[in-house]
């Protein structure tokens, strides 16, 4: 994006080290240290079963490592629960697409905020602030007319289009996407594509896991390919797409 | 708007008419075995309330909450007979030790989900009723523990009235905390929960320490309903107070009425409640009550699994349908529009990339 300028030391963002991670014999993070840049749209790409999604859930908290360690801005998160980590600035979604079924649109927004003290949680959910800022997002993704809907009764493309409208009423700093293009048809994706460089150009990081190689290699600033459980290729799309052992590793050729 | 307003108004009738009808009660009862009737469904509806804050916020099914009846009965009983406390500082002494009581519990039971948080509930009960049975020295074992009766001299259908007016506050104060939570940010974390877990701690919810606090919450709750039936019946057996039966019937009252419904337990507690009362009035001390509470049982899951409520809500909603269409009726065309309309007036941070 910064176009001619040159490249100065990118700041880092998310970063691991030494990751590792097994699954009885099977070694899903091979010692993976990798680094993601912070204020970028970064893209983790990788054939199925090279450790990306444990990789995710890794460092989102969900599964704990067996060893290495996390940082984010140089904060160490290893070993912490998911909240702490969400609390720390990362927001998530999920490879399927995950919304809270049974409750509407604004409420599955609202089940995001984050309430401080006895009054905070104690004190009626859907004030007027958390009710506009929901809003707010809701139209941003173009699903506001649906609010009272039961999330359940959405299209998969409006799911997906929720779930980040959720993740982003949590108001994280960096954006965990695993697979935002998935089963998502291709007006959508133009869709989604628009907001993540929005959101990016409004100042949120993104980490996105994805097999759409378009999607990658157009929307992305940084991109790292893992390979059995370990990055075998880290750098901007251009670089990656004539990277020989990504090729190999990856595209088959 | 009209009819948001509309159905509270409705709503706010509905209540004043059941307060009305609920405190009138003893006045109308024929005779004072009309009123134990309405003690015993009260019990239950205090119950089924209390199971409801876990069961109902967060999905998790305990069988075993008569576990934290029994604790009450008996902590309130051995309270008064063992410590000669006054009777209704013993029942809310005992509450309180059942309330510390369910920190270790919820903490180490809350770790799992499913079905194996039933079977962990239900060991629960059925380790606290062979401790009560066994030891007999503290708590009179199989042959009972007679608990005196708080307001000694009064007349029995006065004692009855009493006490049917103490488990109707009982049971207004477990509804007002359900619905302070229900409509609170705590109690959409719990929903959150509910809907799932994972997610909802991904978003930032500490989900274990949500599930215990209402969890506590809970088993307080179900502890006063026992300690105030000890000292309403005055007569503690553990095979009664430490049966899953009991947990049973809290679980299918308020899956009756529906567990997302302030009233849901209260409603399965009045129609499971007289049921039981029929089936052993007709049938005498024969099993049949239980037949017909697994008949009830198989009727909810199969007919009405969101419970008596949402039934009713949604028969209603079809009587009363207006030109409103389903949100599958918005074809994309229009969906495509509405975007464009709001890409329009939207702020659009365009980049010249690429």
């Amino acid at each position: 994006m910064s176009g001619a300028a040159p490249e100065s030391e990118p700041e880092p963002s998310l970063a691991t080290t030494g990751l590792t991670k097994a699954f009885g014999g099977v070694t899903a993070l091979d010692s993976a240290t990798v680094t993601f840049h912070h204020g970028k749209v970064n893209a983790l790409i990788g054939p199925n079963g090279s450790g990306k999604t444990t990789f995710f859930n890794c460092v989102t908290g969900m599964i704990r490592p067996d060893s290495g360690r996390v940082t984010y801005r140089g904060r160490d998160l290893t070993g912490r629960p998911p909240h702490r980590i969400a609390r720390a600035g990362l927001g998530r979604s999920f490879q399927l697409c995950r919304v809270f079924p049974r409750l509407t649109v604004l409420d599955n927004l609202l089940a995001a905020v984050r309430p401080r003290g006895l009054t905070g949680q104690l004190g009626r959910s859907g004030g007027r602030e958390e009710t506009e800022r929901a809003r707010y997002w809701l139209t941003r993704m173009g699903i506001e007319h649906l609010e009272h809907a039961e999330a359940r009764q959405l299209s998969w493309g409006q799911q997906k289009l929720l779930e980040l409208a959720g993740v982003l009423m949590s108001e994280p700093e960096l954006i965990l996407l695993d697979e935002p293009a998935g089963g998502v048809n291709p007006a959508l994706i133009d869709r989604i594509c628009d907001l993540v460089r929005e959101l990016n150009a409004e100042g949120r990081t993104f980490l996105i896991v994805e097999h759409n190689m378009d999607m990658v290699m157009s929307l992305s600033d940084h991109v790292v390919v893992f390979d059995r459980g370990r990055p075998i290729a880290q750098g901007p799309p251009s670089v990656i797409q004539s990277d020989e052992r990504v090729l190999g590793a990856y595209l088959g050729v | 708007m009209r009819s948001g307003s509309d159905t509270r108004w409705l709503r706010l009738g509905v209540l004043l008419v059941a307060v009305a009808l609920a405190l009138s009660f003893p006045s109308m009862a024929p005779s004072p075995y009309e009123i134990t009737v309405g003690i015993a469904i009260l019990n239950y509806a205090v119950l089924s309330t209390s199971w409801n804050f876990v069961g109902g916020f967060t999905g998790y099914i305990s069988l075993g909450h008569g576990a934290f009846a029994g604790l009450g009965a008996y902590g309130t009983g051995l309270l008064v007979t063992k410590a000669e406390l006054p009777p209704f500082a013993a029942l809310f002494a005992a509450a309180a030790v059942v309330a510390a009581l369910a920190v270790p519990v919820g903490y180490a039971a809350l770790r799992v989900r499913g079905a194996s948080f039933v079977i962990v509930s239900i060991a629960l009960v059925l380790i606290l009723l062979l401790v009560f049975q066994s030891w007999a020295s503290l708590t009179g074992g199989s042959r009972g523990l007679v608990v005196p009766r708080p307001f000694p001299g009064m007349l029995r259908s006065e004692h009855h009235r009493t006490f049917y007016f103490l488990f109707l506050a009982l049971l207004a104060v477990a509804l007002l905390v359900w619905w302070v939570i229900d409509r609170s940010r705590f109690g959409m974390g719990l929903k959150a929960i509910r809907e799932d877990e994972d997610k909802a701690q991904s978003l930032g919810t500490p989900t274990f320490t949500y599930k215990l606090v209402v969890f506590v919450v809970s088993a307080t709750f179900t502890a006063l309903a026992g300690g105030l039936y000890a000292l309403w019946f005055g007569d503690l057996d553990p095979v009664f107070q430490f049966s899953i039966l009991s947990g049973a019937y809290m679980v299918l009252m308020a899956l009756l009425g529906g567990v997302r419904n302030l009233y849901g337990p209260l409603l399965g507690a009045l129609v499971v409640g007289y049921a039981l009362e029929y089936a052993k009035v007709e049938f005498g001390d024969t099993p049949l009550h239980l037949v017909v509470a697994g008949l009830l049982l198989g009727v909810v899951v199969t007919f009405m699994p969101d419970g008596v409520i949402p039934a009713a809500t949604a028969l209603l909603g079809r009587f009363r349908r207006t030109g409103e269409t389903s949100i599958r009726e918005v074809t994309a065309a229009e969906l495509r529009e509405r975007r464009e309309e709001n890409d329009t007036t939207e702020v659009s941070s365009e980049r010249s990339s690429t």
